[in-house]
């Protein structure tokens, strides 16, 4: 297993080369756009001159991104061509903020999907109706409507939760969760609504299997075919699907982020694109990839531990 | 053949009840969220839309970051709210009599937050950075010649030629005094050490979402800053500004028209400015150079006639702004003339008659830069066009190439929206050549010399009759194609309010006060 991880993070390094290296190519024309924006107008050929020896821009291209790359491997994404702050130290403040939003949100998906998923499989009747109708609303509000809603509700009306901003949980874990709160509702409101129908599927399609009837010939609990077996095998494509999830969570972070005025890491990109800084897109994109790269691997060696027929290493 | 549904235990019931009322569990814990709320008066909490960019004296820019560095660094003069210069660090200037020398004397006792004294050489210092530093605050002290300090008191600055746009500069970004032992230091983008009115309290400020400010007692002017603590909040969506502000976590916001009615019901004060900034068309080659028919005035006047201003303002506006002909702020000194605007009435028929005339019975086509900013009005720019038979095939540029595309000559003729400025400052941005609306350079002996007259004035109201006259020659001369001014609305809570009325736009901490 340890060869198959090491083979997988070593191809994982080498997409990451390549998709920064697309990235610096595709960024590589704005450059003069970015000079034109620090320098502002009226800005002299002397001083345009000046600014991109500085930064490095009048080197062949090869020979700035292969020394970006060097930089990069040690750690060192540079400084913000905006802010004059270090990238890596943005990048990990920042991804930090949506991560405390997103994997809480991820959780509460897990629980509240699972729970729905297995007794709509397991009870049917209207439980089942009720989770499908859970998981059509949650399929048929976008998260940026109900996190108006929210806002509205819970912030502004009844002034329980605050309307915006964000609490470290070292700095007072109640005030981390308050502000948490609203953002993570609106996730996990869009998040269950592909997690239920998945699991619920799946649970189905076990139950129905002849190894559940097997089992329950020979006296095992309900509560442990359901759970230890069928929920075991119906977990793969749950996998999946979560780590789709994770994906579209973190997407969807950079809307909720903006409606709470939340400094994430979906703003950090949104802002870096905008601004045409450069050193900051590619620090966003290394990470962006590595996590990409990170959470797939992770998915499929969760897979393979739950499933040795899944196993592929 | 189907399996009999097995049950599961009633606990699974209680973790979903867990899941589904978490969020209430979770308001009830807090109760009120007091902490987050703004303390009354002796705190101001504001929002601002980006993210400021360094903080470094030759990194800053006039955006709303000013409220940021503007109260940490001291300016050697100052704008005050109805737009007058005032005497700042420096608590007096004055010009020689060609104008090519102004003499500040510096107000003693200063001190940087580091407590190191300000005094001339390091006055000088600090202007000689921004004079010596690519930047984009380094082309408006073009007509610096060099920077003296004969002694601790007095800082001496040589012109190679009158600059009226100067002491407007010295009040803003080019007027920072920056602690010279740190200016150029690993601090100067994120903790810089000025002798403003407040300091950057690092461990309470986290970069990109709130910058927390802290009053100096020390200062030299505390008086004129009520506020304790300043804290300005990074909310990039206005509807979360509108929620904060309701919510009590701002108690000053400027939110978007649309969204006053619940702030109104919450017993809010609204301030309305008129005219913060102008929307118009740049007609920037009139020479001709690369749009041959935008060289011949009939067809700038035709342009300038395609538009139906007061729908225009009605429809995107909604009151908040009114329709102008000119580029000039209201506000701006003098420059402004409200008979200019009817200079162009919207009149189709004439426009095409002057487009015949001018030898484009059947219009022409034109390509401009579909810009970020723009994109809302771009249907409505290219239908009023299309009207008079001109067709605009529209180019999409990205945010970070927009400087350079508007600069490149490329666009013959592109739209923008412009902050108001003074007279001199409008003078500068919309008439020097190669700057931000004058890209294709254009000049005209007549304009040079009205600019020269201005420039020289040593009385203000000669200097505003001269820059009355640069608007009426660009009105008749249609280099633009204005649409509309686009106000402001401030919302402040009780106890706070906003000052300005649209004669400085600039954004500074004193634009609030206490009381109301």
């Amino acid at each position: 297993m340890l060869l198959y991880v090491l083979r997988r993070l070593g191809t994982g390094v080498v997409l990451a080369v390549l998709v920064t290296l697309i990235t610096f190519l595709l960024l590589a024309p704005s450059f003069d756009g970015v000079v034109g924006n620090r320098l502002g107008p009226g800005a002299t050929p002397e001083a345009v001159r000046a600014l991109k020896a500085e930064l490095g821009f009048d080197r062949p291209l090869l020979v700035q991104y292969l020394d970006w790359l060097a930089h990069a491997a040690r750690g060192d994404f540079g400084t913000s061509l905006f802010t004059g702050e270090p990238v890596a130290h943005t990048i990990l403040q920042r991804f930090g903020v949506t991560m405390s939003i997103v994997v809480v949100a991820l959780g509460v998906t897990v629980v509240i999907s699972v729970v729905l998923g297995v007794l709509a499989a397991s009870r049917g009747g209207a439980v089942d109706r009720a989770t499908q109708g859970v998981s059509l609303a949650g399929n048929l509000f976008p998260s940026l409507l109900l996190a108006i809603v929210l806002v509205y509700v819970f912030a502004v009306e009844l002034e329980v939760l605050p309307a915006t901003g964000f609490t470290p949980l070292s700095e007072d874990p109640l005030q981390w969760a308050r502000s948490i709160a609203i953002p993570v509702a609106a996730l996990v409101i869009a998040g269950i609504a592909g997690l239920t129908a998945q699991v619920r599927g799946t649970m189905i399609d076990e139950l129905r299997k002849d190894y559940v009837r097997t089992l329950r010939t020979r006296g095992i609990s309900t509560r442990s075919v359901v759970l230890r077996h069928a929920l075991r095998n119906a977990a793969g494509p749950a996998l999946t699907v979560l780590s789709f999830e994770f994906i579209t969570m973190l997407g969807g972070a950079l809307i909720i982020e903006s409606i709470f005025a939340i400094a994430g890491f979906g703003g950090y990109a949104f802002e870096s694109s905008l601004q045409g800084d450069v050193p900051a897109i590619m620090g966003v994109t290394v990470f962006a990839v590595l996590l990409v790269i990170t959470v797939n691997l992770a998915v499929d060696l969760v897979n393979g531990w739950l499933n040795p027929k899944a196993r592929i290493f | 053949m189907s399996t009999p549904s097995p049950s599961v235990r009633p606990r699974s019931r209680l973790l979903a009840a867990f899941a589904a009322t978490a969020l209430l569990a979770t308001a009830a814990c807090g109760g009120s969220d007091s902490s987050s709320k703004s303390a009354g008066t002796q705190e101001l909490a504001l929002a601002i839309q980006g993210t400021p960019p360094s903080l470094e004296i030759t990194q800053l820019n006039g955006g709303q970051s000013a409220y940021i560095w503007s109260a940490l660094y001291d300016t050697l003069l100052y704008t005050d709210n109805q737009g007058r210069i005032q005497p700042n660090a420096a608590e007096s200037h004055t010009y020689s009599e060609d104008r090519r020398t102004l003499t500040l004397k510096l107000r003693k006792g200063m001190t940087f937050s580091s407590g190191a004294p300000v005094d001339a050489a390091a006055v000088k210092a600090s202007l000689e950075r921004i004079l010596r530093t690519p930047g984009p605050n380094q082309s408006a002290m073009a007509a610096v010649e060099a920077v003296e300090a004969p002694d601790a008191g007095t800082v001496v600055i040589e012109l190679e030629r009158p600059d009226g746009a100067l002491l407007g500069n010295l009040s803003f970004l080019n007027g920072v005094i920056a602690d010279p032992a740190t200016m150029t230091g690993p601090a100067a983008a994120a903790d810089p050490v000025g002798s403003g009115p407040y300091t950057l309290d690092k461990g309470a400020t986290v970069t990109g979402s709130t910058y927390v400010l802290k009053k100096r007692e020390d200062y030299w002017n505390a008086a004129a800053y009520p506020f304790e603590t300043v804290k300005v909040r990074v909310m990039a969506d206005r509807s979360a500004v509108t929620n904060a502000l309701q919510a009590g976590e701002l108690n000053a916001g400027s939110v978007d028209f649309t969204q006053l009615q619940p702030l109104k019901a919450k017993g809010m004060q609204i301030t309305s400015v008129e005219a913060t900034a102008v929307a118009s068309l740049v007609l920037a080659d009139r020479g001709g150079e690369t749009a041959g028919p935008l060289g011949d005035l009939r067809v700038r006047k035709a342009i300038n006639m395609a538009f139906d201003r007061a729908k225009l303002a009605e429809t995107f506006l909604r009151g908040s702004g009114r329709p102008t002909a000119q580029v000039f702020s209201p506000k701006g000194g003098g420059a402004h003339d409200p008979q200019l605007d009817e200079t162009y009435p919207h009149d189709i028929a004439a426009a095409k008659k002057l487009l015949a005339e001018a030898g484009h019975p059947d219009g022409f086509s034109v390509t401009m830069p579909s810009l970020a900013i723009t994109k809302m009005f771009e249907p409505t720019i290219a239908q009023s066009l299309a009207d008079i038979g001109v067709k605009v095939n529209w180019t999409p540029v990205p945010p970070q190439q927009q400087a350079a595309a508007l600069s490149s000559k490329k666009y013959p003729m592109y739209f923008m929206i412009d902050g108001l400025a003074g007279d001199a400052a409008s003078t500068v941005v919309f008439f020097t050549p190669r700057n931000q609306r004058n890209p294709f350079a254009s000049t005209d002996p007549e304009l040079a010399k009205l600019i020269d007259e201005a420039n020289k004035a040593a009385d203000p109201a000669a200097a505003a009759e001269a820059y009355r006259k640069v608007n009426k020659f660009a009105v008749d001369n249609a280099w633009f194609a204005p649409v509309f001014y686009i106000g402001s609305t401030w919302v402040t809570a009780e106890g706070v309010r906003y000052l300005g009325d649209g004669s400085s736009t600039y954004s500074q901490i004193r634009a609030f006060g206490t009381g109301g």
